[in-house]
């Protein structure tokens, strides 16, 4: 009997902690650069809409040397959307296809013109958190600015490779580069 | 906690819309070195931020923030810079590049800090890499490579204007202007003056000869083309005025007198060029950079150099499969032409055009995705004074979890003598008359017509970063290195005829005949205390050994070198964000003491350690104008950090300074 009563308590600290979890991720709202980043990615997919998009899973590409690798295979096999999501790191050109997101780390900020030439007319969302990638032809920029992560969206890229994004998203992004149609 | 963050990670993406996501904060410790966090090397980058906040005036004094780099002020303009031992005022194993150029003085060893190359402000980002880095840098590149980017055209739009008045009469105003021609095409302009008022020597606290005088203009032009090709364009002018005195000349009736005097060393320098990258159809990344750079250097009547220098580099890279290989091509062609005070110094020839040629592969190979990566490259040198060199490079990373990278690097490099140290020939000792030898002698350095030959340098390395919690990393590195063939001299015959009665002339040849060993560890570690206050720790351990030598000279020379460098040498940072437009930073550095030779004379002198203090706030009175007070070296002794060694500039103190600066973007 008492342990049962004892079973009990331990349950109910358990779920008191399982309720203070969430409550601490999102009331003082404090998280890692890099764990941010990955759950804005994953995000992005809820947000755009891809051409013709009947496939089961949604692929999220990494390009050269990573850094967000590890926190995004948390989120691998999750179904976002409806879809099972897959991560995959990239190299070179022949890869691209596959993908629906391609993040291009800061560490690569050398090579951002020639990964954007691989995309060139694919229904592939660019996102990467190197300093004006939206002016750069990117999709959208992940920004650090006053302490949070922001995003700037150009339109007129997404729009090149077929892509529609949600007026919810173009509301929140710091910044809206192009017309949208 | 290691199990906690990944159900955290997981929950930011199922409870937070991305409205929320755009609303959380950030709180890590986050800087620009992540992008250096996978690589093989020990390496660390200080940010533009990091560059404001430091409150420093040069970039010598910025790099003292950087483990394993040992920076000291000889004055005014001239400081002394090494990586990992062997600091001096020509210290010549640290390879330093702007945007991918060499700023590696040519005819000494070592580089000319006093030139004000480019402005801080400036700059984007410095990455200092300490270890041997000639397999891919080249020659000279041997105890670290220190790289400074500047900032892109497209991210210097608008106007700043930034003045800084301090004590001691230091000013300094920066001002700036860029703009766009289309969305593709931007440029800018910026320039720079900055003046210092003498300092004091150590000694007698009487004013010194260091007046400054700098100005730095500076323009950029980039344009993006389609397909990943893009094209920059660069024009650079500097000129810099800075005075010295040092004891040296002596006086021809005996006894024998040294006599201080004074100069004033003037450079002007111009430099043109441009980098255009693109993109083949197979992937292959191509960059194509060429610069022509012309300068005069004169240190009054003693001394002139005219010199040209024309670059050109390639460099490419193709990733297929699990390599990534980069390769390039260099040639340098720099042409001199000297005139001298005969008495004092002579280069013989007394111009020379030096050629370099290099070719360089490396391939970082993925053994196991995301665990293990092997490096493995190679470079080869040649120039036409001082022959081939060769520096194979070999590294292994291990990546256990996200958070711990290990990695190992062997490598070699080669430093191969400057122009001054095959060529010329210099009075630079004095031994004076004593009971056993009534008459001085007087040493010369003479080049004896033979080429010298590349110094070697062998090592291994080992290195551990890890990130223990999301706000505290530490970075741990060390090393032991093999030094061969390192520049010494030998006594080879005495003149007594041209200076007698005054004194003797004894004259010294270089040679490769050094040889010894390098050890040293170094921790870095940043530490985000509360989420408005950050803690970064430096610290450096060096212990040379040189072989013993049967012949005297050779053997003190090492002594000189074993007692040259400081054993501890560190820094600890404080950045606290009082408010979100109101910081207050803080900086403690130190050194210990050090031997250097007491230049002209031969006996060794003590430069005593020090613990200084810095510190800076500033605020920002709108989003466009910001106030800043900054105080340098604020507490410790009067002193010096450097003696001179070779040249015999007399010691200048080291005070404490008031800054004041303000900067205004319009």
């Amino acid at each position: 009997m008492k342990s049962n009563r004892f079973q009990q308590l331990l349950r109910q600290i358990a779920v008191l902690l399982l309720l203070a979890l969430p409550g601490m991720a999102s009331h003082p709202q404090v998280s890692s650069e890099p764990q941010l980043k990955a759950a804005f990615v994953v995000n992005f997919l809820k947000y755009v809409e891809w051409p013709a998009s009947s496939a089961s899973t949604a692929t999220i590409c990494l390009f050269g040397r990573d850094t967000l690798g590890s926190y995004l295979s948390t989120y691998e096999g999750r179904l976002i959307g409806g879809r099972e999501l897959r991560v995959r790191r990239i190299n070179g050109p022949d890869q691209v296809a596959e993908c629906q997101v391609l993040f291009i780390p800061e560490t690569e900020d050398a090579r951002v013109g020639v990964v954007l030439r691989w995309v060139d007319g694919l229904p592939v969302l660019t996102v990467s958190d190197v300093d004006g990638f939206a002016r750069q032809n990117g999709a959208i920029a992940l920004v650090r600015a006053d302490g949070r992560l922001q995003f700037d969206i150009n339109v007129d890229v997404l729009n090149r490779a077929g892509l529609k994004p949600h007026s919810q998203m173009m509301r929140l992004a710091r910044q809206v580069i192009g017309t949208p149609k | 906690m290691a199990s906690v963050s990944p159900i955290l990670a997981a929950d930011l993406v199922d409870l937070l819309s991305l409205e929320e996501l755009t609303k959380t904060e950030i709180t890590s410790v986050s800087r620009k070195s992540q992008n250096l966090a996978n690589v093989p090397a020990a390496a660390f980058v200080i940010s533009s931020d990091d560059i404001r906040r430091s409150g420093a005036q040069t970039v010598p004094d910025v790099l003292r923030m950087a483990p394993g780099i040992e920076v000291a002020q000889i004055d005014n303009g001239r400081y002394a810079v090494s990586a990992r031992g062997f600091n001096g005022r020509f210290a010549n194993k640290l390879q330093v590049l702007v945007d991918g150029r060499s700023i590696y003085y040519p005819t000494f060893s070592g580089v000319m800090w006093e030139n004000d190359v480019i402005p801080l402000e400036d700059i984007e980002r410095i990455e200092v890499i300490r270890g041997p880095g000639a397999a891919v840098w080249g020659v000279n590149a041997v105890n670290g490579v220190i790289n400074i980017i500047s900032k892109h055209s497209r991210d210097q739009q608008g106007g700043v204007l930034a003045p800084t008045v301090g004590t001691n009469g230091k000013g300094n105003l920066y001002a700036r202007f860029g703009a766009a021609i289309d969305e593709n095409t931007t440029w800018k302009l910026s320039a720079q003056g900055r003046h210092a008022e003498p300092s004091q020597f150590l000694s007698n606290r009487e004013n010194a000869e260091d007046r400054l005088n700098n100005a730095t203009v500076d323009a950029r032009f980039d344009k993006k083309f389609g397909g990943g090709s893009d094209l920059s364009v660069w024009a650079n002018a500097l000129t810099s005025s800075l005075g010295d005195q040092m004891i040296l000349e002596f006086s021809y009736t005996p006894p024998l007198r040294l006599q201080p005097f004074t100069y004033k060393q003037n450079t002007n320098s111009q430099s043109v060029g441009a980098r255009y990258r693109w993109l083949t159809d197979a992937g292959i990344e191509s960059s194509l950079q060429t610069s022509y750079q012309s300068t005069t250097m004169e240190l009054d009547r003693y001394y002139k150099e005219d010199r040209s220098t024309f670059d050109i580099d390639y460099q490419g890279r193709y990733t297929f499969a699990k390599h990534d290989v980069i390769w390039g091509l260099s040639y340098r062609n720099t042409s001199d032409s000297m005139s001298t005070y005969p008495l004092l110094l002579t280069f013989s020839p007394s111009s020379f055009t030096q050629r370099t040629q290099g070719f360089f592969v490396q391939d970082d190979w993925t053994l196991i995705p995301e665990t293990l990566q092997l490096g493995l490259g190679a470079r080869w040198d040649y120039t036409n004074l001082g022959g081939n060199t060769f520096a194979p490079n070999a590294t292994l990373m291990w990546t256990p979890s996200r958070s711990n990278t290990l990695w190992a690097k062997y490598a070699q490099a080669p430093r191969m003598p400057s122009r001054a140290e095959q060529s010329v020939s210099i009075f630079h000792t004095v031994v004076p008359p004593s009971p056993k030898m009534p008459m001085a002698i007087i040493m010369r350095n003479s080049a004896n017509g033979t080429t010298l030959g590349a110094e070697k340098m062998e090592g291994v390395e080992l290195g551990y970063r890890s990130q223990l919690t999301p706000t505290f990393n530490v970075d741990l590195s060390t090393y032991r290195y093999r030094y061969t063939d390192q520049l010494s001299g030998k006594a080879t015959s005495y003149d007594p005829v041209t200076l007698f009665p005054v004194a003797l002339i004894q004259n010294n040849t270089l040679c490769n005949c050094g040889n010894g060993w390098i050890n040293g560890t170094e921790i870095s570690s940043d530490w985000l205390v509360l989420p408005n206050w950050r803690l970064q720790l430096s610290y450096s351990w060096t212990r040379i050994d040189m072989d013993d030598s049967s012949n005297l000279q050779i053997d003190s020379a090492g002594k000189v070198n074993e007692r040259g460098t400081p054993r501890h040498y560190g820094s600890l940072r404080s950045q606290w964000n009082i408010t979100s437009n109101q910081q207050f930073d803080a900086w403690i550095r130190g050194s210990a003491g050090y031997d250097r030779i007491n230049a002209p004379y031969v006996n060794l002198v003590r430069v005593p350690g020090y613990v200084t203090l810095d510190l800076r706030y500033a605020h920002k009175l709108n989003k466009d104008l910001e106030v800043a007070l900054t105080g340098r070296n604020l507490i410790g002794q009067r002193r010096t950090e450097f003696v001179s060694d070779y040249l015999p500039s007399v010691p200048v103190e080291i005070t404490p300074s008031l800054l004041l600066s303000a900067r205004w973007k319009f």
